[in-house]
């Protein structure tokens, strides 16, 4: 048996190589991820390990949770603290230290911006002992208010040495320093991708606004103590509200918070790769079928000479796995790949990923097998058993067994799924909100169309096989008859490519709905004739400074920013903003139901109608929220609003609040309304004159604002089509691999055709045109699914910002014509095989 | 290249005005060396217009490589086949694709029909193939004629092995072709489905005037022809005109087959 297996494998080299593709790209997907997470974590735990080397206790202010808008700061504690804690018995050293923004501007005035690092100005560890692997390179440590060290990536990137003079952008504005030294961190040129500007302590205090306070002390012990012991000594030693961590807990608590916000990204990716291989497994499983049927009579055979049922069914599933283990193990080398790419492509979008060396640990591998084998074996189960029903006698039987007609059971529960599916997604559509009413909709329909598949196609097939005959003639209608004669195999092609078109049209109409949504929100909500935000994704946000200056230009009347601030209301994480309330009105529609924003002060907030309804709350109730800083604060309801979209947050209160509870010290968006009869060009003038100074700032109208935030969505939709290109890839797979199997199956009939008068290049044009219905009926349901997903999914979350439905109908249309060229790009090996059947050789077979 | 002036082993001119088709000196070998094997060694013979000629002659005699080679469905080694007036020797493999679609008609031993397509739409294949309307009263002629006219709208699995046949042969003279070439039709019919096809090819030489070559090693179907051709061994060594069964069976006797 094992011979029969190897032989058949090895008589079929080709669509084995097809057929691994199709799980191995999947395969790498899965690997792709867990080299790219396996990677970031080792890069993040290096650097923890490194930075707080020497140190054997931190000393910081308590925390509720950690705040991922201010990178997980703590509440900066009083100087004084300090004495005490070199006090305490067991201490050698202690020193404070304060941490904070600080935006390096290079030689042009450009900022340097990494994507998704922070920038950060510290101040200058002067004992060596206790500055971890922060190092200095050349020049000298900081001393005066004018000295500035940078790091080492920085300082090679942008030609810094010491000696030069640079300008640094605190949120009190630009301030001018000298570099009197590089340092690095260990062998790193800085800390994952941030960069840092250091000071002496005395500068660094007054520079990031911690004037008389330590954001941690680091403490080091004298030979001998125990970490764990120093811990407690010191603990006991400090007033309320601050305690003390050993270093093996800060590293700890890093990497898990590192690795919960990969897991997210993690899963994410994975998900991705989770439908590359059901696209996967529903090509092994087609070209399966296909197989089996056509090697009926071999089967047949080797029954009637003595196999086994079971051998037979073995015989299918040793080749899958034999399929399976290739694919893993391409899919394995690929993945390598994969993981570059996408980190690449996070790099474009401003998410960069240290570089380290690819981390491709055991479990990595172990998945990768699994994966391969287990989703192509099950995918042959099916077929598997449909080869064990081969009767020895079909060895003698001259006709091809016609193809099995569907079920009725089949085709009652398939239209059950589909019209409550299709019921829900309608519900879904109808009223506002119902975003799990979606959800469960989506995967019913899905399941009902997945089910009711081959008369779908036969259906739809001559639907758009007529327009398609008219317009190709005799090739294309033998091409409909062809995509028609077995249901199943043209439904299991187009479905693969389905799956992959509804999930890029449902992106696609959400995203479009997105943009729609914010010009539509700016358009009515924004009373600003100006917007400030941080120019590109990751731009934390601007210095407080800034709005502050822009107050002084001529002609403007109003100037009002907003901050934003991560907090906890019974235990779940939310963002509250915070406003003027003497200007925010002025500024924008918050579209107040009740209370005013102008009662807005000291231990009062705003909610939100929806979280108003849900909580039960009204106007004078006390809400508990949670600063991760300060703990939790009681606020007084004084008003509610509507307009959410424009905020982003269900909970609004006043900058003091916000500064007081330790929120991000930088403005998210400065809002500028011109004074009344201004000149608007006139005011954009002065406005620039001051912006120019802040590189970090993106000034835009009304009209440029929007369009920015679209190119922004646009990104986003590029990134995760790109994500879900590889399932339709694999489904285009899918499609050169049936044609191709198919015109093996069909020699004779080629042979015939081309022996009455057919030429070569109508036998081209007649699996081209076949190509051409499958990805069109492929393409077609996705786009259909993905219009009636995208559409309930935009209405379910109507609620988080998504107030219209914009039905990108010309996109859409656009996606269908690609797929039919894709089409055509698929039949070229499998046409070109078609056309050169040898005429003679298949009429004289017969 | 000259025109044909040789003579046959039998002495009979073919440098016929009037042949549908012919060969001249017709070799095709396969391999080379010690191992090469001759199909066709020299074959010269004429199909006259309207007549029905059957080739006759034991398994590798090269009956059918001659039918094929007479096609354009197989190329010689050396000689010359001519349709009509016109050499294929040189044709392109385009050119001679739609020398077939055009001008020659088909009849398989089997697997004839497309199965997606219908009675009527096999029939007319070569027709849409060519972008040519169907001459519909001469449609009508040759479906009356193979008696389908019930069956049109039948796929090919709803048919029986001679009503498949028939389609056929519906087909290959629906183009109204020079010649029709058919390699043992009756081969896989019962004894009464393939008398009706070979009454049928009479009728449509007797009553439309089609010329028709028919490979067979039937003596009962090699007497419906008005002349058999016997080959053995790459070359045609004996002829026979007006056949019955019997002569051709003493025929065959003779040639030792």
């Amino acid at each position: 048996m094992r011979k029969v297996i190897l032989k058949g494998l090895l008589a079929r080299k080709l669509r084995l190589a097809l057929t691994a593709v199709s799980i191995s790209l999947g395969v790498a997907f899965v690997t792709g991820t867990f080299v790219l997470g396996d990677t970031m974590t080792a890069t993040f735990d290096q650097l923890y390990e490194g930075l707080t080397e020497g140190t054997d206790v931190t000393v910081r202010g308590e925390s509720a949770f950690t705040d991922t808008t201010t990178l997980g700061a703590t509440k900066p504690f009083d100087a004084d603290v300090l004495p005490t804690v070199q006090d305490v018995d067991g201490v050698a050293a202690a020193a404070g230290s304060v941490t904070g923004y600080a935006l390096i501007l290079d030689k042009d005035g450009e900022p340097v911006q990494p994507g998704g690092a922070p920038t950060l100005g510290a101040s200058y560890t002067t004992d060596p002992a206790l500055a971890g692997g922060f190092t200095l390179r050349d020049g000298a440590a900081p001393t005066g208010p004018q000295d500035v060290v940078l790091d080492a990536a920085t300082a090679k990137a942008h030609g810094f040495v010491p000696g030069d003079p640079v300008t640094i952008l605190l949120t009190d504005g630009p301030r001018d320093f000298t570099v009197t030294g590089i340092a690095g961190f260990g062998d790193a040129d800085n800390l994952a991708g941030a960069t840092i500007a250091t000071f002496d302590l005395a500068t660094a205090q007054d520079a990031l606004g911690r004037t008389g306070v330590y954001d941690t002390i680091a403490v080091r012990g004298e030979s001998g103590v125990d970490a764990d012991e120093l811990r407690d000594r010191v603990a006991a030693a400090l007033p309320d509200g601050l305690e003390a961590v050993t270093s093996a807990e800060v590293v700890a608590e890093s990497s898990a918070a590192v690795a919960d916000a990969l897991g997210f990204f993690t899963t994410g990716l994975l998900g991705f790769a989770a439908i590359s291989l059901l696209v996967g497994a529903l090509i092994i499983w087609n070209t399966f079928s296909i197989l089996v049927a056509q090697r009926t009579r071999e089967l047949a055979l080797l029954r009637a000479v003595g196999a086994s049922r079971r051998q037979v069914r073995f015989s299918v599933v040793a080749e899958a796995f034999v399929i399976g283990l290739v694919s893993a193990a391409l899919g394995l080398g690929l993945g390598l790949g994969v993981a570059a790419g996408l980190r690449a492509a996070l790099a474009v979008v401003g998410i960069e990923v240290p570089t380290t060396t690819l981390q491709v640990e055991p479990r990595t591998i172990a998945a990768a097998l699994l994966v391969g084998v287990v989703v192509t074996v099950l995918a042959a189960l099916l077929p598997a058993r449909q080869a064990t029903r081969v009767a020895p006698v079909a060895a003698l039987r001259a006709v091809d067994a016609p193809a099995r007609p569907v079920g009725r059971t089949r085709i009652a529960a398939g239209a059950l799924l589909t019209v409550l599916g299709a019921a829900g997604l309608a519900a879904a559509m109808v009223e506002e909100g119902r975003l799990g009413l979606a959800a469960v909709a989506m995967l019913l329909t899905l399941a009902g169309v997945l089910t009711l598949a081959p008369p779908i196609a036969t259906v739809v097939t001559r639907l758009i096989g007529a327009p398609l005959a008219r317009l190709g003639g005799t090739t294309a209608q033998l091409a409909r008859r062809n995509a028609l004669r077995s249901p199943r195999r043209t439904a299991n092609t187009a479905t693969a490519l389905m799956i992959g078109l509804a999930l890029v049209s449902t992106v696609t109409v959400v995203a479009s709905s997105m943009k729609a949504s914010v010009a539509d929100v700016i358009a009515d909500s924004s009373r600003a004739d100006f917007i400030l935000k941080g120019a590109g994704q990751a731009s934390p946000g601007l210095p407080p400074q800034l709005a502050a200056e822009l107050r002084g230009v001529d002609g403007v009347g109003t100037v009002s920013e907003m901050r934003f601030a991560s907090a906890q209301v019974d235990g779940a994480t939310t963002f509250v903003s915070a406003v003027d309330p003497a200007t925010a009105e002025t500024a924008a529609d918050l579209e107040v139901t009740s209370g005013s924003v102008a009662d807005l002060g000291s231990g009062s907030v705003l909610v939100s109608d929806k979280v108003a309804q849900a909580k039960g709350w009204t106007v004078g109730d006390t809400v508990p929220i949670t600063y991760a800083q300060t703990g939790e604060q009681s606020l007084t309801v004084v008003g509610t609003y509507a307009n959410t979209a424009l905020l982003g947050s269900d909970y609004v209160t006043d900058l003091a609040v916000h500064d007081a509870n330790g929120g991000t010290a930088l403005d998210v968006a400065v809002l500028v309304v011109a004074a009344d009869g201004a000149d608007l060009d006139d005011v954009r003038a002065g406005l620039e004159t001051v912006v120019d100074a802040y590189p970090v700032a993106q000034l835009d109208d009304e009209a440029s604002f929007t369009e920015s935030q679209a190119q922004t969505i646009d990104q986003l939709l590029a990134i995760v089509t790109m994500l879900l290109a590889l399932a339709v890839i694999i489904a285009l797979l899918g499609i050169v691999n049936t044609l191709a199997l198919s015109v093996f199956e069909r020699t004779r009939e080629l042979g015939l055709l081309r022996a009455v008068g057919m030429t070569r290049r109508q036998v081209r044009a007649v699996v081209r045109w076949e190509a051409v219905i499958v990805a069109v009926l492929g393409a077609l349901l996705g786009a259909v699914l993905g219009l009636a997903f995208g559409a309930a999914l935009t209405r379910g979350l109507a609620g988080e910002g998504l107030s219209v439905l914009a039905i990108p109908g010309g996109r859409l249309a656009l996606y269908v014509l690609f797929a039919a060229l894709a089409g055509v790009l698929a039949a070229i090996g499998p046409a070109r095989r078609a056309a050169r059947v040898d005429v003679l050789h298949a009429v004289a077979a017969a | 290249m000259s025109a044909p002036s040789t003579t046959t082993a039998l002495g009979a001119s073919i440098e016929d005005p009037t042949a549908a088709a012919s060969t001249v000196d017709a070799v095709k070998s396969y391999g080379s060396g010690e191992a090469e094997v001759r199909a066709l060694n020299g074959v010269t013979v004429a199909f006259d217009r309207g007549r029905f000629t059957a080739i006759m002659g034991p398994s590798g005699s090269g009956k059918s490589t001659l039918l094929h080679c007479l096609a354009g469905l197989d190329t010689l080694t050396s000689g010359d086949v001519r349709l009509g007036g016109r050499s294929l020797t040189g044709l392109g493999e385009k050119q001679l694709t739609l020398l077939r679609r055009d001008r020659m008609g088909f009849v398989f031993q089997a697997f004839n029909l497309l199965p997606t397509l219908t009675a009527a739409e096999n029939i007319q294949l070569p027709l849409d193939l060519a972008g040519r309307p169907v001459d519909r009263e001469w449609f009508e002629t040759v479906v009356r004629a193979v008696g389908l006219q019930d069956r049109l709208d039948h796929t090919p699995a709803q048919l029986s092995g001679g009503q498949q046949q028939r389609v056929a042969a519906a087909r290959a003279l629906v183009t109204r072709p020079e010649i029709v070439f058919a390699d043992e039709p009756t081969g896989a019919l019962d004894s009464r489905s393939g008398a009706d096809l070979l009454a049928f090819l009479r009728r449509a030489v007797d009553e439309f005037g089609q010329t028709i070559v028919m490979v067979t090693h039937d003596p009962v179907a090699a007497s419906h022809a008005d002349r058999v051709v016997f080959l053995a061994d790459g070359r045609i060594v004996d002829e026979l005109a007006a056949p019955t069964t019997e002569t051709v069976l003493d025929a065959m006797k003779r040639l030792g087959s």
